[in-house]
């Protein structure tokens, strides 16, 4: 035991070390230093219970009534029930945008955003399927054939009046094929969405506790999963569904039929709900408007940095900016990417900044790593 | 020279095929060779290495089928020179195929696969000499044992020394970012999110890495020294996602134990099959030099050290803060010092026409390397180059490649990080100094 003065001494040496760091960073920044620990059961409880869960029960709600209103427009197709269902098609896709964020767990089983929204749907495909009157909804090659992209096509036509889509329905020689296409449709969607509800459910496939018990940071991790699908979804905001329209990708030639919901022209709508939606997600701000404990409330309690300031206000702000620019844009996207490209291109920067702030500022201080596959680090 | 039993380096020999194998197995069962060396359609080579290039996917499986067997005949000395040769160039290239890819430890272990071809660890304990009693060795050089524990000691203390810096030991940082997810771990997880903790966990790992090959050399000290081996690597194992390291670490550092443990353990393995007790150091010779192989021995030993021991302080010839540029910072033993993240968007301008567009980087790069690339230089110029080298194909003859970057390192929040004016397409790559990085203290955002 001799040796063990030695050793003994050396570790006093550095507790006196660490007793001395921590005093004098005491003085320095003593008011950051948190005293609790943050609540991360409690943030993930609110987003299973106050965000994610209802979100997919209100889609499901909107889902089951469009397939109502769809079987009734099959049976008798006509201009008064044609509106109805229109409206209630966009409204359906409006609420899409709230959930598409959460691609994990039984959304990814499912796949439901390559499923629901891969756009711009393939109007040569429809109209082949269509036509042939059999087709196999889940092969790859019918993925830009399916879904919303193509519910926007055979329901709005290319901005032609109601009198001809309600002709694609009943005098067109395909009416019977077109009116079993856009049923098919619909029950996928609904079949899908009642299965990912149902795997959230407690009473279900209950993964909603799965859910709540990962509270790691780790790859796969419930934190883990939700910060990464968060800035995929974001980043799909900002890169297809205005960066491709807008011409980032096509050294500024603007390509207004790549916009979501080109048919209806719906676009800006969807846009702005769904950044709306990834702001709520980001402060944990409930279906109801409570604002409940979420990424801001952990960001805030690990004194997140950004330019001398806190990153949670930095986002917060850069949220706010982000969505006046995109009010700015006057008119459809899909006009205003040639007419007013300038305008168009400011709100794409403010979206540009705020995926930084998203992707690097957020995910680094919070210790989640940005990854689509696991991997060794050092 | 001193006569040393051949059993440690018997037993490290063992422990490193057998290592060495398990780790390939659990790479190949991840599916990693898939992702990281079939899937990506782009690869950052090493400066100099562009000539590496992935076989393909029966040529990498291959590559690999070939480094598992020669791991598994080094671990039990089959034709050792031929498999520890084998296993130092195929694991080697597999590393240079792609810099994404680098970590510390491969480099740790390219290293000692090298200097293991010129070991006689085959010698003793091993199917060659069960086929041919004349190659036994009982005693070697006490230099051949040394050099494992040199280089093993060098990891450890350059990783020592990396962690004096200002932001290692008096911001806990990135400790303090690291530790705080994990307060949902069982006991630990109290502590975790405690400054104090990250200020603790900084000290030790600093004062341990330091210190730790000098307790391990004494005897005195050794059994103690051990312990902390065993308690830092197992806690990192805990906290971080470091894969084999650790377990590497633990029974690499065995090595530093006694002739008289090694055969015990020995004796420990072969008990099932030989009676034998002292089967180690029986009818078999000592190792001796020949006067011209032990000079060229110890000159290539210290032609190897003093390049281990220079090469981690070559970022002293260039300007800037270490980190953040990253020039001279690999092959160092810089090992999990910093928290960096970025993202990188490109930019084309064609310039006959001034028309200027975002580059397709989802298309080229996997997640993993569109990652490392956004915080690295040497990889965000190649890959404009390679940009370049696209749109040239595509038929733009003049384009020009910008990049807009944001880092944040060790929680500073994100920040401009290459010059967004520069055409990168000018810019030749090489280890000259890289201006067109911005500074970090004057590129707050």
């Amino acid at each position: 035991m001799r040796f063990s003065k030695n050793v003994l001494g050396v570790f006093v040496l550095f507790a006196l070390f660490v007793v001395a760091v921590s005093s004098c960073k005491k003085d320095k920044d003593e008011e950051v230093t948190p005293e609790s620990t943050f609540d991360k059961p409690g943030m993930l409880t609110n987003y299973a219970d106050s965000i994610i869960l209802p979100q997919y029960q209100q889609f499901k709600q909107k889902i089951d009534s469009l397939k109502l209103l769809a079987d009734a427009f099959v049976a008798a197709p006509n201009l008064s029930n044609l509106p109805v269902l229109q409206s209630h098609f966009l409204s359906t896709y409006e609420q899409y945008q709230w959930i598409s964020t959460f691609e994990f767990g039984p959304a990814e089983t499912d796949v439901l955003r390559a499923n629901f929204n891969t756009f711009p749907c393939d109007t040569t495909q429809i109209n082949t399927n269509i036509v042939a009157g059999s087709y196999d909804l889940s092969t790859v090659s019918n993925i830009d054939a399916k879904g919303f992209p193509a519910l926007d096509f055979l329901l709005f036509g290319i901005q032609q009046d109601d009198n001809y889509i309600l002709s694609l329905y009943t005098t067109s020689p395909t009416a019977v094929n077109a009116k079993n296409y856009l049923s098919d449709l619909v029950d996928e969607l609904q079949l899908k969405s009642n299965n990912v509800y149902n795997a959230w459910l407690q009473s279900g496939g209950n993964y909603i506790s799965t859910f709540k018990n990962s509270t790691g940071s780790d790859v796969g991790s419930s934190i883990g999963m939700l910060v990464n699908q968060l800035n995929f979804d974001f980043e799909l905001l900002k890169n297809a569904r205005i960066g491709i329209p807008l011409g980032k990708r096509t050294l500024g030639v603007p390509l207004p039929e790549k916009v979501e919901a080109y048919y209806s022209q719906h676009s800006i709508e969807l846009i702005m709900e769904h950044i709306q939606n990834i702001e709520n997600v980001y402060l944990g701000r409930s279906i109801s408007n409570n604002d409940g404990l979420g990424l801001d409330d952990y960001l805030s309690h690990i004194n997140a940095q950004y330019a001398g300031g806190s990153l949670n206000d930095a986002i917060k702000a850069k949220f706010t900016s982000a969505k006046a620019k995109l009010l700015l844009i006057p008119g459809t996207l899909s006009q205003a990417v040639v007419t007013d490209a300038t305008i168009v291109d400011q709100a794409y920067a403010e979206l540009l900044q705020l995926v930084v702030l998203l992707k690097v500022d957020m995910p680094s201080a919070l210790g989640v790593l940005i990854t689509y596959q696991d991997n060794d680090g050092d | 020279m001193e006569q040393v039993s051949i059993a440690p380096l018997v037993v490290f020999r063992i422990i490193f095929g057998g290592m060495m194998l398990g780790s390939i197995i659990r790479f190949w069962l991840n599916g990693w060779i898939e992702d990281l060396y079939i899937k990506p359609v782009f690869f950052f080579t090493y400066y100099g290495f562009e000539w590496v290039k992935p076989l393909g996917e029966t040529g990498t499986y291959l590559i690999f089928i070939v480094m598992a067997l020669s791991a598994l005949m080094v671990m039990i000395g089959f034709k050792y020179r031929l498999s520890s040769i084998a296993f130092f160039l195929t694991f080697t290239y597999v590393e240079l195929i792609d810099k994404t890819n680098y970590l510390n430890h491969y480099y740790f272990i390219s290293i000692v696969a090298f200097l293991m071809i010129f070991l006689p660890a085959g010698r003793n304990f091993s199917l060659d000499v069960y086929f041919d009693q004349q190659k036994k060795l009982t005693h070697i050089p006490r230099v051949f044992i040394f050099t494992i524990q040199l280089q093993l000691g060098i990891v450890y203390f350059f990783a020592g020394v990396a962690k004096l810096n200002y932001d290692w030991l008096f911001e806990a940082q990135p400790l303090r970012i690291w530790l705080q997810p994990h307060t949902d771990l069982p006991v630990l997880g109290y502590f975790m999110d405690k400054i104090w903790i990250a200020y603790f966990f900084s000290w030790f790992g600093a004062i341990y890495d330091l210190s730790i090959p000098f307790f391990l050399s004494f005897k005195k000290t050794r059994g103690y020294a051990y312990f902390f081996v065993i308690a830092f690597h197992v806690l990192t194992r805990v906290l971080f996602q470091i894969g084999m390291f650790p377990y590497i670490m633990i029974l690499a550092t065995l090595i530093f134990f006694s002739e008289s443990f090694h055969v015990k353990l020995l004796g420990y393995i072969s008990k099932p099959f030989i009676r034998s007790k002292e089967l180690i150091h029986s009818e078999g010779r000592a190792f001796h030099f020949g006067s011209l192989f032990k000079k060229m021995f110890l000159t290539f030993i210290a032609i190897h050290f003093f390049i281990q021991i220079i090469l981690p302080f070559r970022y002293v010839l260039y300007p800037g803060k270490l980190f953040w540029t990253e020039q001279g910072f690999r092959f160092s033993w810089r090992v999990m010092l910093m928290e960096k993240a970025g993202k990188a968007f490109f930019y084309v301008t064609d310039k006959k026409t001034g028309r200027v567009g975002e580059t397709m980087m989802d298309n080229d790069l996997t997640p993993n390397q569109e990652k490392m690339m956004s915080t690295q230089p040497d990889f965000i110029l190649q890959y404009a180059h390679h940009l370049e080298k696209k749109y040239k194909a595509m038929g733009m003859v003049d384009p020009k490649i910008t990049v807009d970057c944001y880092v944040t390192l060790n929680g500073s929040g994100s920040r401009p990080y290459i010059n967004k004016y520069v055409d990168l397409t000018k810019i030749k790559d090489g280890f000259h100094h890289k201006w067109w990085i911005l500074p970090f203290e004057e590129s707050a955002n």
